[in-house]
């Protein structure tokens, strides 16, 4: 890509901003979302991919795994119910895809999560603290160390324990 | 008190966590897995004791703050570099996209740019 394709207009990104949010909540397709920026659709998924870091489609798939947790969590609809209403219609591929996105099977992850949160706190188990994870972080190292104090301080103290891929509404 | 964490937040930490050290170049601190979610800090080679936390912003609210902000072109967070159009060129090559190309501002010169994270990042080199 030229320098030049590196550098993007605010109308250009106002909007890909507005693509995306449209996609997201609608079945707009690509090649619709590509129109209303009056890009190709070739040139669209290539600058949204640069700008969001992730292609449309990858985008769409995060949007409905994000919106199925919710639902599971949330509410008590049966896994099937959820599956259709996030725009799947085969319940295989849908615990698929949803297994592969959060680790476990939809009717898992919602026995997970009513198992160890209360009704009234569950939106809280979706929506981190955000910084409050640091305290919980720690308390969960500090154990694996066998009570032995975290250092937080010092640029070369790296802990990594082994991570799992499963992060916030992965692409 | 002193200011050594801050944050940004990112709609994929996995992602989040590659953009920063593949491409912007910080090195991975903590990476703790916390329930669904990481507890992740990344920190400058360059020295500096701050840390940046990489949030998951799974929160509807901070969701709206951070794609409003996008959306209008302001930037979340600004790091500092000594050669701003040396910085640019690379970040260019390696794909990233500018939505300000290098300008300068009286006492420093900048640039901003999307982290693929869902932010907008200034780049700033003060001036001699």
């Amino acid at each position: 890509m030229p320098p030049s394709a590196r550098h993007l207009t605010a109308d250009t990104l106002a909007g890909l901003c507005r693509a995306r949010a449209l996609m997201r909540s609608s079945g707009l397709s690509v090649r619709d979302a590509a129109a209303r920026t009056r890009l190709s659709p070739f040139q669209f998924i290539r600058r949204f991919h640069a700008v969001f870091g992730a292609t449309p489609h990858q985008l769409r798939i995060a949007a409905r795994v994000d919106r199925a947790r919710r639902l599971l969590a949330l509410t008590n609809r049966p896994v099937t119910e959820v599956c259709l209403d996030v725009g799947f219609s085969s319940l295989g591929s849908f615990s698929a895809l949803f297994a592969r996105r959060v680790g476990v099977s939809p009717s898992a992850y919602r026995a997970r999560v009513w198992a160890s949160t209360a009704p009234q706190n569950r939106a809280a188990t979706l929506y981190p603290g955000c910084l409050a994870l640091m305290g919980a972080a720690f308390a969960i190292l500090e154990k694996q160390n066998g009570g032995a104090p975290v250092e937080t301080g010092g640029v070369t103290a790296n802990t990594r324990p082994a991570a799992p891929e499963s992060g916030c509404a992965s692409s | 008190m002193r200011i050594k964490l801050t944050s940004i937040m990112v709609d994929d930490q996995a992602k989040a966590l590659r953009f920063c050290t593949a491409v912007f170049g910080f090195v991975a601190k903590h990476d703790i897995p916390v329930g669904e979610y990481r507890w992740i800090t990344v920190v400058s080679p360059e020295g500096g004791d701050a840390e940046l936390s990489l949030e998951p912003n799974a929160n509807p609210a901070g969701r709206a703050f951070q794609e409003a902000m996008f959306a209008q072109g302001i930037p979340v967070a600004a790091f500092e570099v000594s050669d701003l159009a040396k910085e640019v060129e690379r970040l260019q090559a390696a794909g990233v996209v500018f939505t300000q190309m290098p300008t300068p501002m009286g006492p420093v010169s900048i640039a901003v740019c999307a982290d693929t994270c869902g932010n907008l990042i200034q780049l700033y080199q003060p001036s001699r």
